[in-house]
């Protein structure tokens, strides 16, 4: 038995339907994206708490309004999704409300892999999707969607200050792992092979930065 | 077997009649008739080609692919079909099949086979009850337990709901063969009206044990994954229809495959599922003209294993 209640076909529909509904949402996911990217490359005072507080919103609405209000119509495993999507969107807001944690652009691996995740997610994602057919409005939109969202997500944390808690990755990983490879092996949507690789280099990346002595991360700052 | 029961002796009677009406090769169905065969539990005849749902009924809100499903539907019910199966396990199907059921005439014959699919009683009845407002039905014909999940609870909710008239048939399904042998045991055990499994001409394995079983209890039969979710179809479209397919009237691939389900004599339905009016048409054509008997069965079994 096929494992997926849909097509690619309809998967794309559903997007186009979801698109029209929130629009102007993308290009106010657009805006907050480039702004947390932003306040990595100039950090502010606050400006932890409002990079946090954005991956928070991105988080909390591809579980409500992505998931639960639209994706559930087609896949019942969505409200599975929704709960998680949401909880990674509270605990982003729970950090955001501490404010102890920062983001800063370093010019050296991590640095850069943070940055081309957070670029790729942006631009290159949607780049891919229109290469491979899939024109706007039937494409998954940066921080409205799920799949730009996870990749700009696990950049976002390679361009934290300090190292980054693995558990804020979990979500992402089994997201990028699950849906990545379905979208590829199941619905044979190419550009989701990026959410695939992108969640498995990001994840091992912010393992390898655990393992960086504390006093060259200190150094570095 | 256990001790001859009135639902037995019915189920016995009525599958001795499927048999004896099953046509012989050069027989044909009535000009401008379609074959129907009996639920054994009561006789009623339903058509022996329904419409399956899973996946090409899930297309959410979509407005133009819902009007599109709708005239398919239309073209199942103008063709002379009844029962249509769907479960909240497939999306929006439930939600579009009402969608269609409001929106096209000559519906009046739905046979609606409902399944629930979720674990523990409440949830269970929730979700009966918000299948049924998604469909607009006043009352399920056939309420299906979806691949046995939780089945030994929501069995006797079927049952109580059987007793109070709020269904009228009552059925376990599985489209996953590991499971035949716990669906045995529960074809032996409980007393349901239909079951509902995987058969087509390359996956034969529950001829030997499901469907001769089926004919024993007087339990009707809906076959699902007829052409193995098109994968099947797909294969058999790259070689051509043999010539002799004429003699049992079947002009495409779609009727000679579903002609060899609905000729077992314990088939009552089969459900493929199609998402073009054009394919529709194909499919309800099976139940029209000469029927395969046993010699063209083992034929067509052959020619198919030969491609």
């Amino acid at each position: 038995m096929r494992s997926f209640p849909f097509t690619a076909d309809i998967y794309l529909s559903l997007f186009e339907s979801y698109n029209s509904t929130i629009w102007p949402a993308q290009a106010v996911a657009y805006g907050l994206g480039i702004l947390a990217l932003f306040l990595t490359l100039r950090p502010l005072a606050g400006g932890g708490r409002i990079a946090f507080a954005i991956l928070s919103a991105f988080w909390l609405w591809n579980g409500i309004a992505y998931h639960l209000m639209h994706f559930f119509q087609i896949n019942f495993a969505a409200l599975g999704f929704a709960v998680l999507f949401t909880l990674q969107g509270a605990l982003f807001a729970v950090i955001a409300i501490g404010g102890r944690r920062r983001f800063r652009f370093r010019p050296d691996v991590l640095g850069w892999s943070g940055m081309l995740f957070c670029l790729f997610a942006l631009l290159a994602y949607p780049l891919l999707g229109w290469l491979a057919g899939h024109d706007w409005p039937r494409a998954a939109a940066f921080g409205v969607a799920p799949a730009p969202t996870a990749i700009f997500t696990f950049g976002m944390l390679l361009l934290l200050e300090d190292r980054a808690p693995l558990y804020l990755a979990v979500i992402p990983l089994l997201w990028s792992l699950a849906a990545g490879s379905a979208a590829v092996l199941l619905l044979g949507i190419a550009e989701d092979s990026s959410v695939l690789l992108g969640g498995v280099v990001g994840f091992g990346l912010l393992v390898w930065k655990r393992q960086q002595p504390s006093a060259i991360m200190a150094a570095t700052r | 077997m256990g001790h001859l029961t009135r639902r037995t002796f019915v189920g016995s009677v009525a599958s001795l009649a499927t048999t004896a009406t099953l046509p012989a090769l050069g027989q044909s169905v009535a000009p401008g008739a379609i074959l129907k065969k009996a639920i054994p539990s009561t006789a009623e005849q339903i058509p022996a080609i329904g419409l399956g749902t899973w996946i090409t009924f899930n297309v959410g809100s979509n407005e133009k692919l819902r009007v599109a499903r709708a005239q398919v539907m239309q073209t199942f019910f103008d063709r002379g079909g009844r029962l249509i199966d769907s479960s909240p396990m497939y999306g929006s199907s439930e939600a579009v099949i009402g969608y269609g059921l409001a929106r096209i005439g000559n519906k009046g014959a739905l046979f609606s086979a409902g399944k629930v699919w979720t674990p523990l009683k409440p949830l269970g009845i929730n979700q009966m009850e918000n299948s049924r407002r998604l469909w607009g039905v006043e009352r399920f014909d056939l309420m299906q337990i979806h691949n046995l999940l939780d089945w030994s609870t929501h069995i006797e909710t079927l049952k109580a709901m059987k007793a109070q008239g709020r269904v009228r048939y009552i059925g376990i399904t599985t489209s996953q063969g590991w499971r035949h042998g716990d669906l045995e045991r529960i074809m032996r055990s409980e007393p349901i009206d239909f079951v509902a499994f995987s058969y087509n001409v390359v996956d034969r394995e529950v001829e030997e044990r499901l469907l001769p079983l089926a004919a024993e209890r007087g339990i009707a039969v809906i076959v699902n994954r007829p052409f193995q979710e098109g994968v099947l179809i797909d294969r058999m479209m790259h070689h051509p229809l043999p010539p002799w397919a004429v003699e049992i009237d079947c002009t495409n691939w779609a009727q000679f495959l579903l002609k060899f389900i609905i000729s077992h004599p314990a088939v009552t339905c089969a459900i493929p599922a199609t998402r073009r009016v054009d394919h529709m048409e194909e499919n309800m054509g099976a139940m029209r003209g000469r029927q395969p008997d046993t010699r063209m069965r083992a034929r067509m079994t052959r020619y198919v294993e030969t491609v």
